[in-house]
């Protein structure tokens, strides 16, 4: 972790970015697009609106490049926690019902025979996570699916290290709750 | 069969770890997300605008002649080494002026006399001496 903060190996990037050097840019965005957006879709369980949350991230990122001091945080940490509050912000905006209703559409809940192939699997740990309380999915998922150390997941969610793991203790336990009849399965 | 699964969980890590490791094998069957090339090139263009925009800023101007400054008088140098010899000089400067006394002062030693004559025509041979 320390050794992560002396070097970032996005620093670079980032000044060449600033200066205006395209190629840069270009780098940076496939070091980290996917990944963003992957977290972001998994946020908001939408995919349009996860784009929109990254190009929003992205154009942050843009702006603030040529003002980026290298040694004061590391890159990708601010990085997803900028991402995560676009997040955070996009799902204070949604009605509530719609989100009710979007994690409802996809549980599509234990079949009779409870057989299941991926999609279904997928669409049924999608909906489980929906479903958790916004900063628990967060947590979640930076730690489990992002595989993020407890400490950088904190920095990134702005939130002490013990608040990070009583988080996930209650994320990982309602999950488990909600899906147990696939471990029984 | 019951018995050996009760001992199982006996022999189990405790309940946290072992809801840990439940979530990270079920969160691993999610599949990651791919960008489309559309997103890409909305993000590139955001970027190429985002340089239009700071090129004509005041401030980027601002910047951009700071350090025109900075490489005619001390070429790749941070900025701070000549604005600080600037200061230097600047303060040197001004406590000369305010604190070293004045050695000689301007007197008019000039024995020459002019004399005009108020009779005669004026005379306006600029170039008379070259």
């Amino acid at each position: 972790m320390n050794a992560g903060m002396k070097f970032d190996p996005d620093a670079e990037l980032v000044a060449r970015a600033g200066k205006g050097d395209r190629a840069a840019a270009q780098a940076l965005m496939a070091r980290h697009l996917a990944k963003l957006l992957t977290l972001a879709r998994r946020m908001l369980g939408d995919r349009s609106e996860a784009e929109d949350a990254v190009q929003e991230v992205f154009l942050r990122l843009w702006t603030h490049a040529a003002r980026w001091q290298p040694g004061k945080a590391k890159f990708e940490t601010w990085l997803y926690r900028v991402t995560m509050n676009q997040c955070f912000d996009r799902l204070r905006k949604k009605p509530t019902a719609e989100l009710e209703a979007a994690a409802q559409i996809a549980d599509p809940g234990p079949g009779p025979d409870a057989r299941l192939d991926n999609a279904a699997l997928t669409l049924q740990v999608d909906a489980a996570l929906a479903q958790l309380p916004e900063r628990q999915r967060a947590a979640i998922l930076l730690c489990h699916y992002q595989e993020c150390g407890n400490i950088e997941a904190a920095e990134m969610l702005g939130i002490s290290v013990e608040a990070l793991e009583s988080l996930l203790a209650r994320g990982r336990r309602t999950l488990r709750t909600r899906l147990a009849y696939l471990k029984e399965s | 069969m019951a018995k050996k699964n009760s001992n199982d969980r006996a022999r189990s890590p405790s309940e946290a770890e072992s809801d840990a490791a439940f979530a990270s094998c079920m969160v691993a069957t999610l599949p990651a997300e791919t960008a489309s090339a559309a997103l890409e090139a909305r993000i590139l263009a955001d970027f190429d605008a985002a340089l239009v925009r700071r090129r004509f800023s005041p401030r980027f101007a601002a910047a951009k002649l700071a350090e025109g400054l900075r490489d005619l008088v001390w070429p790749s140098a941070p900025a701070w080494k000549p604005a600080s010899v600037f200061a230097l000089s600047l303060l040197l400067g001004l406590a000369a002026g305010v604190f070293v006394p004045a050695t000689s002062t301007e007197t008019d030693n000039s024995d020459q006399v002019q004399t005009v004559a108020l009779d005669s025509a004026p005379s306006l041979d600029i170039l008379g001496d070259l």
